[in-house]
């Protein structure tokens, strides 16, 4: 019931922003599920200023290469600002909860 | 279950028929996500893989429709932040560069001064069914569903930069977007086109299925590049550079690239020249049935399902209904021309009881067809997947 109610009221603001934009759009907040696990402290530090969790989870199993390479794009070709110990940190939380034991 | 040891058969078996133990191929894209419970702005609940950026995909019954509605329609953006308001009061595209006479058009003046123009078209993203890839490949693990078929209408291209008066050295074309980075020094999400690849059916449009774009569709204008892979069809379009090199970018350089060789294709780790990901190859997708659907047991189903290509056209569209050894054809439905989906139905009877797979095939007007999903090779990024495509049924 609550669900429905809160359903229509989207669909009434949607109709609204279709025909005028004139206030702001609201992406909604989505958690996602990532794993606990050593060093998230520094994940959630570093990785949520520019994506979601959902970046992380959506990637597959992958080798710890593959993470390593991803915490380097995202320091190079990003220029997002994490320190040589944070990326080595980082890539140890990935190939451990999301890696493919490679 | 059935159809999972199924698919690894298929693939294990190509590995070693064809190629040996180095062979790195496909099978089929994820197709068991749920949409999610939270809708987007303008959308309908879609298959949600991040908030920020939004990527949202369509589920595979959309695919039973050769228009998708804008609510429906995947939405793929690189930074995470998109403005939340754009006034089009002082929303400008702004033109310049190697040009006579710098322009800066509001969305009014591209509708009043401009000749309209309307295409129907395909956008898919070149990662489109990345998650058919063995081993994963990398980024965002999509089933089939990253693509969509509106009917754009806005300007030609052409027309803007004839406005704008090219100058004799103009070569390339730089699109920017009114998205933006958490850190200044991320480089913009830039596509460059050179002035060949600009014909006349590359528009700037204003308005998708008879509607303003969708927001998350890149309101107010997006690039329109009919044949094309999405990656170039820039979002919230805010800013058009003409200049006589090509400025090696990031988002053109680096990223949306494969293999440049015959197969388009590499081992894992090995290091290859690329290019860019550019045209589309020949698809299809079945939208009804989809898996884990019912069918009655001597009773019609109608099959409907949609393909496309990069312009060529679609040909034929063949169906199978044991596994690839005799294919039927389907009718075709209307032609919206040769940029846009071509729909298709087949009524079929099962005349057997329990699993029952069917395979759809396109074929356009070039004589290019689907491959076996288990005959595309790997490529480093997961791009350009277009395995012939398979749902399995139950015949009750």
């Amino acid at each position: 019931m609550k669900k429905t109610l809160i359903a229509m009221l989207l669909g009434l603001g949607t109709l609204n922003l279709q025909a005028t934009l004139t206030e702001d759009v609201e992406v909604p907040y989505v958690p996602f599920e990532i794993k606990m696990g050593k060093h998230f402290d520094v994940v959630q530090a570093n990785c949520l200023t520019c994506h979601s969790f959902g970046y992380i989870l959506n990637q597959g199993k992958q080798p710890r290469s593959f993470w390593k390479e991803k915490v380097e794009k995202m320091v190079n070709a990003f220029k997002a600002p994490i320190s040589k110990e944070d990326q080595a940190l980082i890539t140890d939380y990935l190939a451990e909860q999301y890696g493919n034991g490679q | 279950m059935k159809r999972r040891t199924f698919l690894k058969g298929a693939a294990a078996g190509a590995g070693m028929t064809a190629l040996g133990s180095d062979a790195f191929a496909a099978g089929q894209p994820i197709d068991n996500r749920k949409v999610s419970t939270i809708p987007f702005p303008q959308k309908r609940p879609l298959i949600t893989y991040s908030d920020r950026p939004p990527l949202l995909e369509s589920p595979r019954y959309v695919f039973a429709n050769p228009i998708t509605p804008n609510d429906m329609f995947f939405v793929r953006w690189h930074m995470p932040d998109i403005p939340t308001h754009i006034d089009l009061n002082t929303f400008r595209i702004k033109v310049n560069g190697l040009v006579s006479k710098e322009l800066s058009i509001s969305v009014d003046d591209l509708k009043n001064d401009y000749e309209p123009v309307e295409v129907t078209a395909v956008l898919q993203c070149g990662g489109n069914s990345r998650s058919a890839f063995k081993p994963t490949a990398g980024g965002i693990q999509w089933g089939s569903g990253a693509m969509g078929c509106a009917r754009w209408k806005g300007v030609r291209l052409r027309d803007i930069l004839d406005r704008a008066g090219l100058k004799k050295d103009a070569e390339w074309v730089g699109f920017n977007g009114s998205e933006t980075a958490a850190y200044y020094e991320t480089p913009n999400f830039i596509r460059e086109l050179h002035l060949d690849e600009i014909g006349d059916h590359v528009i700037v449009a204003y308005e998708m299925n008879g509607e303003d774009l969708p927001y998350l569709n890149g309101y107010p204008v997006r690039l329109v590049l009919p044949g094309i892979y999405s990656d170039s069809w820039v979002k919230m379009l805010s800013n058009l550079t003409v200049t006589s090199d090509y400025q090696r970018l990031f988002f053109m350089d680096k990223a949306y690239r494969i293999p440049d060789n015959e197969c388009e294709c590499q081992k894992p780790g090995e290091h290859v020249p690329t290019k860019p990901i550019t045209k589309m190859n020949v698809k299809s997708l079945i939208g009804y049935p989809t898996n884990d659907t019912k069918l009655y047991h001597n009773s019609y189903a109608t099959i409907r399902g949609v393909a496309f290509d990069h312009g060529a056209g679609i040909k034929a569209v063949m169906l199978s209904f044991d596994d690839g050894k005799t294919w039927h054809e389907a009718t075709l439905g209307d032609d919206f021309g040769r940029y846009a989906y071509r729909g298709f139905t087949y009524d079929f009877k099962p005349k057997k009881y329990g699993k029952q797979t069917i395979m759809s095939k396109a074929i356009n007007r070039a004589g290019e067809e689907q491959p076996f999903a288990k005959d595309i090779r790997w490529n480093h990024g997961g791009y350009k997947f277009n395995g012939i495509d398979v749902v399995t049924v139950e015949v009750v």
